[in-house]
């Protein structure tokens, strides 16, 4: 067997398997030149052995597709299925691309896949990326330790919630107060949820079913929310603390239901988009759920582990493709595109301001490290903003809730783009560790004064172009990051806005992106092309644009990073 | 990102080429442990030969600034050209490191 070399405290660990020897030479000096302590094995068995064996020993697997005696699916199919290995990242090294075999790797857990022959660079990028990954994981497995030590503390404690955002920062939260206990977020996050939106909001199951189809979900949500016989009720969960175990007692004021009927997964509802989220959450998350009465209070119980309490029947192992990270990391995807604004949010805006807002949010991975948003200030002027954490993933990720929070809770000085980024700063200082930061634009639109005010932290220039002439103003986004120094000021800086022009802003990534002769855009590149894209006069918002920008050399040019950007149309005549 | 470290006339130097980004963070950190090493007082991070950084890199440099302020060190950048430059100038890096052109 081979021999585990010792690394240093933070050190890293790859497991490289292939059975081809020139390829795990290849993989081992790469790997080794980037800093990296590395072990091989040249089929899946002989990796199988060395995982079993030691199965705190690895960071990362680099894994062959195609080899003798236990191919790539198989080990990958046992690794998933080990407690001790299910999150172990894996990047799948393959020479066939077709769909149906990268979907059976996605679905199996694979982290990445490589196509062969290997690129070394993106190998290097993808290794370092899941790295940070598992390392993330860890910490964040060390926090939910100590973050459960103070909420082991509460005996009994009432927590009211209006909307499902709500609802669901509290099942976070509150998935701290049983650690260990599986799927706790996703039970409370779907009970929280129903709890409002059939509860309060009284929407049954078939309107649910028309509305999904319809695309109108969340718009009929937000709409009753602020109707008159809807807006003053809460839903509560109280959290009771016993010897062996805690409830969570939900109530709504809604009407009840029939919950008989979504204890199970019904066969006539095997193929609704909806409707099985109670019996999920009962059979997964929750060691015992019972509704009472009516169906408006429900008490879902999880089991401590202590010497003496034996939990009648053990949960089913869960059973969502790809295991519980992957259900995380969409519930976790949901929830990001949940901070952006919504159609629905920006038709308001429109119907007010008379101007025309749009964005394109597209991650790098699963979950990105951009925002962008809104805030309504009155019929004449809105806030805008757009915002590039400093690195991918899941860190980047966490940090855009952070913003998202703050933004949503720092109210005053909104209308002052200088002063609420300076304010900004100091609270993001406080929270970013050393090395994370934030780039972003702040800026207010005033249709009275035809202006474009904002404060910048180091952003692409905001360009803003007079729709009749063509012609590109191009803004300064020259600043110190969010994040570095609390002590930072930032200053007014405008550009003239008068009807008949457009606002774009976008994240560094559109200008980095790199065409077929491997040059980038660059942002004077993005100001040039900005009046040919719009030339028809049909491209004015932001999906086209970009669009339209990212193909303007004939190929699609290559995005490395999540991109984001947003659109501000002021008609002629707005 | 290659780098290498020299040390004449009581003045230490890192000197980068080629890319400073996302992919290099992790192979970053005994480079700086290395440059920070045996007590050296003042450190010239050489960015000459350093065609590319993207804003990970800039994080790095912060991971360099704040593990040479915990050392006793002072890091000067110096060379940036390009690219490079022009990133350091739109993060107003100035305020926080000492620039030689």
């Amino acid at each position: 067997m081979n021999q585990i070399p010792a690394v240093l405290d933070g050190g890293t660990r790859i497991l490289i398997v292939d059975d081809e020897r020139m390829n795990r030479t290849l993989l081992e000096v790469a790997l080794s030149r980037s800093g990296y302590a590395t072990v091989t094995a040249e089929d899946g068995l002989t990796a199988w052995e060395l995982l079993d064996a030691t199965p705190d020993a690895f960071d990362v697997i680099l894994l062959d597709r195609r080899m003798p005696r236990m191919n790539g699916m198989e080990l990958l199919t046992r690794i998933r299925a080990d407690d001790r290995l299910k999150y172990l990242p894996v990047v799948m090294q393959t020479a066939s691309t077709s769909t149906e075999d990268v979907v059976e790797g996605i679905k199996a857990g694979v982290f990445y896949y490589l196509a062969k022959p290997l690129n070394l660079q993106l190998m290097l990028s993808v290794v370092a990326q899941a790295v940070d990954e598992r390392q993330l994981l860890r910490r964040l497995q060390d926090d939910l330790a100590k973050h459960s030590i103070a909420l082991t503390l509460l005996d009994t404690g009432v927590f009211h919630f209006r909307t499902p955002e709500e609802g669901n920062m509290l099942a976070v939260a509150l998935a701290h107060i049983c650690p260990g206990s599986r799927n706790l977020m996703v039970g409370l996050s779907e009970i929280f949820t129903n709890a409002v939106e059939h509860g309060n909001l009284s929407i049954k199951f078939q309107e649910k079913s028309r509305l999904l189809e319809e695309q109108r979900w969340s718009d009929e949500i937000a709409r009753r929310l602020t109707l008159p016989e809807y807006a003053g009720r809460r839903a509560s969960v109280t959290v009771e603390r016993q010897a062996d175990r805690v409830n969570f007692i939900v109530c709504d004021q809604g009407e009840g239901f029939e919950w008989r009927d979504y204890m199970d997964i019904q066969p006539a509802r095997a193929f609704s988009a909806h409707g099985r989220g109670i019996a999920m959450a009962r059979r997964m998350c929750f060691d015992r759920m019972e509704y009472r009465g009516r169906g408006n209070e429900v008490v879902c119980t999880v089991y401590t582990p202590t010497a003496t309490a034996t939990p009648p029947t053990e949960p089913p192992a869960p059973t969502f493709d790809g295991g519980e990270f992957t259900c995380d990391m969409a519930l976790a995807r949901t929830m990001q595109a949940g901070l952006l604004p919504s159609d629905r949010t920006l038709a308001e805006l429109e119907h007010g301001t008379r101007l025309r807002i749009s964005g394109v949010f597209h991650p790098s991975t699963d979950v990105g490290g951009d925002i962008w948003g809104v805030i309504p200030l009155d019929r004449h002027r809105v806030a805008i903003y757009l915002a590039d954490f400093s690195g991918h993933g899941v860190t980047a990720a966490l940090n855009t809730f952070r913003l998202d929070t703050l933004i949503r809770h720092m109210r005053a000085d909104q209308d002052k783009p200088a002063d609420y980024m300076t304010r900004l700063n100091r609270e993001m200082s406080r929270l970013l560790p050393v090395g994370h930061f934030c780039a972003m634009l702040y800026g207010v639109v005033d249709t009275r004064i035809s202006q474009f005010t904002y404060a910048a932290a180091a952003a692409s220039r905001p360009l803003v172009m007079n729709l009749s002439s063509r012609e590109v103003s191009q803004g300064d986004g020259k600043g110190l990051p969010l994040g570095i120094s609390p002590s930072a000021v930032y200053e007014p800086r405008s550009l003239s806005f008068p009807p008949g022009s457009l606002l774009f802003l976008y994240s560094d990534a559109l200008a980095e992106a790199r065409r077929a002769d491997d040059k980038a855009i660059g942002c004077p590149g993005v100001a040039r092309l900005l009046p040919r894209m719009v030339e028809d006069g049909s491209a004015t918002d932001a999906v086209s644009l970009v669009e339209a920008i990212l193909h303007s050399s004939g190929d699609t040019a290559r995005v490395n990073d999540d991109l984001t950007a947003v659109c501000c149309l002021r008609a002629a005549d707005g | 990102m290659k780098y290498q470290i020299t040390d004449s006339n009581g003045r230490r130097t890192l000197a980068f080429r080629g890319q400073l980004t996302f992919a290099d963070r992790t192979a970053l950190d005994p480079v700086i442990s290395q440059a920070l090493a045996g007590g050296v007082r003042e450190l010239d991070v050489d960015l000459e030969a350093l065609d590319y950084m993207d804003s990970a890199g800039l994080g790095m440099l912060l991971t360099l600034r704040d593990r040479a302020g915990k050392s006793g060190a002072q890091v000067r950048l110096a060379k940036p050209r390009g690219d490079v430059k022009e990133l350091l100038s739109l993060a107003c890096f100035d305020t926080l490191f000492a620039i030689e052109s």
